[in-house]
């Protein structure tokens, strides 16, 4: 899950990083109760999940004398159709040089790594593309608490040392808050010191419960009731819905449909153990998404119980089309009672999705 | 054959859970069928001296290992102490770990596969299926039944998908030498390169087909750093940017990974990419 860059800052200065002075507000007049504390040149920031917030107008300067006006301003905005719902409000740092650190996870290499940049900023990606000795990048021992002398000096190369306990701070809240990627860009080096001047900081969703993170997605109906049930679930924009067990497959499935020049409607994993309850609310989740006329369900596996699938799709009692192709235990009896009710039972994914095509059109 | 023949020694650890008993006795219907060894001994804190199907349960991977010759470890530890467990086993001598739960944290997973490498031993997975030689043993939870013996290698990032590609290859009278799911998170121990690497080493492994997902790079790095005849096919060309596709790992993130830049490098590396799981045994015939 991404933290918003008010949160990713309150965490990064519990490590110790120095970030600049600043309070979250969520009206305009609350601006001016801080500036006495936050200074009178001020920078005002979106709090919204989008990706170059500030050339989508999402930061502006103010004075203290405009700074109300400016707030007013900015939360009339929609950041790439975002709303701004809360403003973080920073004193203008007196910048004198802007560098790029960020900290994920190496698939390749199964560690984390750290890249360092000589120049920071919002240009950083297209640089990189650009250059690709312009970003320094090493790989660091999960086995290590720090990031050794060594590779720091590695890392920097001729940025000013400075910079290092910040960066190793940064790879303390990297392990310990079980991110993905701790990100500031830029680092900033100033008359008074280092700052993260901005923050991104993303959390492994599968350690959300031990570092006591409640997510506060807006999910709609059916993705609550998704989630309630334990189904990976995503809403696309076609009308033949997709059920499957294991993501690979699924996905396969849904690739299957856009070969066959279809469009589907969502993507739904029931996961390990598709039972007739699962199946059931599963089949019955897919058919309350509107324009959905057929649903193809794909279920492969050899602990699959092809009679309990087939009576909870019976049980779902939808009014879309359900054709099935599934593989596992007790087939003929799965396809029986599917015969029984009307349902129909294919031999292939090829087959089940051409037959949902026909259904669609 | 890679990882392991008829002779190896599997301990469960785990093995009074639901899933640990239900798979210990399908691996063990597999080792009675084709003569092998299979599920020796099992593992579960404090529950010593019970036994699951006929196989005896250990405190301790240490005490079920000083009762019995085994080298290989099946993982269905719970995802909070799943990354113990890898340890625990590695500490103990075991040589190959393969770790079927799923939803274990990234740095966890790290953190294990560090420490397992520090003790030479190999990890599969975590959130795979395991692996399976056809007539030889089969490790995790793969349908045994789809499968055959034969030339083909199958590494896959996926599970259920995996079944389907075995399933089409028997089908189509292809048999295959050895058949491992590599697992769907970020981070895992044996990648594309560790396993192709084995591959190359099998005299039974004439050409391998490579399942991949969105998310990552890993594919492409993995055949090109073999000299096999490999068949490609990928999942998710129709997935949709920063949407979590079940998998933690089969995620497009910052432009990375989509299965459509996937699938146009490895067609630029020659090599033959499915478009769909059916064309996959025409395909490896032609490069046979």
């Amino acid at each position: 899950m991404k933290l918003l860059e008010y949160e990713a800052k309150e965490i990064f200065s519990k490590y110790g990083i120095p970030v600049p002075k600043g309070v979250l507000i969520r009206a305009p007049e609350e601006v001016t109760a801080h500036l006495p504390r936050i200074g009178d040149a001020v920078v005002l920031k979106a709090q919204v999940d989008v990706g170059g917030r500030g050339k989508a107008g999402g930061v502006l300067m103010a004075e203290d004398a405009t700074a109300v006006e400016t707030a007013r301003e900015l939360f009339s905005r929609e950041i790439k159709g975002v709303p701004v719902r809360s403003i973080l409000v920073e004193e203008r740092l007196a910048i004198e040089h802007e560098y790029y650190v960020s900290i994920a996870v190496d698939r390749s290499s199964r560690q984390p790594v750290v890249l360092f940049a000589d120049a920071g900023g919002v240009e950083i990606e297209n640089a990189a593309m650009a250059d690709e000795s312009a970003v320094r990048r090493v790989v660091v021992s999960p086995l290590l608490r720090d990031i050794p002398p060594f590779l720091m000096r590695e890392l920097l190369g001729g940025a000013p040392k400075e910079l290092a306990p910040t960066i190793n701070s940064l790879y303390h809240a990297f392990q310990e808050k079980d991110a993905m990627l701790a990100e500031i860009n830029p680092l900033v080096t100033t008359p008074q010191g280092v700052y993260a001047a901005d923050a991104k900081l993303i959390i492994d969703d599968n350690a959300l419960a031990r570092q006591g993170i409640a997510v506060n997605r807006d999910l709609s109906e059916r993705e609550r009731e998704a989630e309630k049930h334990g189904f990976s679930y995503v809403e696309l924009d076609g009308s033949i819905g997709v059920i499957g067990n294991g993501a690979g497959l699924t996905m396969s499935t849904l690739d299957l449909i856009e070969y066959y020049r279809g469009q589907a409607a969502n993507f739904l994993d029931v996961g390990g153990g598709a039972d007739q309850e699962r199946v059931m609310h599963a089949v019955r989740l897919v058919a309350s998404m509107p324009g959905v006329n057929v649903i193809v369900v794909n279920l492969l596996g050899g602990i699959t119980r092809c009679d309990e699938v087939a009576k909870g799709i019976i049980a779902a009692g939808v009014a879309p089309t359900v054709i099935v192709r599934m593989a596992g235990t007790n087939e003929e009896e799965g396809r029986q009672l599917l015969a029984e009710h009307g349902y129909r039972m294919l031999e292939s994914m090829d087959a089940a999705v051409r037959a949902a095509m026909e259904v669609a059109a | 054959m890679i990882y392991g023949d008829k002779n190896l020694g599997v301990i469960v650890q785990n093995i009074t859970g639901r899933q640990g008993r239900f798979h210990t006795e399908l691996m063990n219907d597999y080792a009675r069928e084709v003569g092998g060894r299979g599920v020796v001994a099992g593992v579960a804190p404090r529950k010593g001296g019970q036994e699951v199907h006929g196989v005896p349960v250990y405190n301790t991977v240490r005490e079920a290992l000083r009762e019995h010759d085994a080298t290989a470890s099946v993982i269905f530890v719970p995802a909070v102490a799943a990354a113990d467990a890898i340890m625990e086993a590695a500490h103990a001598g075991i040589d190959l770990a393969v770790v079927i739960t799923e939803h274990i944290p990234v740095h966890d997973s790290m953190l294990a596969v560090a420490y397992a490498k520090l003790h030479d031993c190999t990890v599969i997975g975590p959130n795979c299926p395991g692996l399976l030689s056809p007539g030889e043993c089969k490790l995790g939870i793969m349908p045994a039944h789809l499968a055959t013996r034969g030339h083909v290698g199958v590494v896959s990032r996926s599970g259920t998908l995996t079944y389907e590609v075995v399933d089409e290859l028997t089908r189509a009278g292809i048999g295959q030498s050895t058949v491992v799911g590599i697992g769907g998170d970020p981070v895992i121990g044996q990648t594309f390169v560790d396993v192709l690497a084995r591959f190359e080493d099998d005299p039974q492994t004439k050409a391998v087909v490579v399942i991949g997902e969105v998310g990552g790079n890993l594919e492409e790095e993995g055949v090109r750093s073999t000299d096999l005849p490999v068949v490609a096919y990928i999942a998710g060309v129709s997935a949709p940017p920063e949407k979590r596709m079940g998998h933690a790992g089969a995620i497009i993130e910052g432009g990375e990974g989509d299965a459509r830049s996937k699938v146009r490098r490895l067609s630029a590396l020659d090599i033959p990419v499915a478009s769909r799981p059916s064309e996959i045994p025409e395909l490896i015939r032609g490069v046979l």
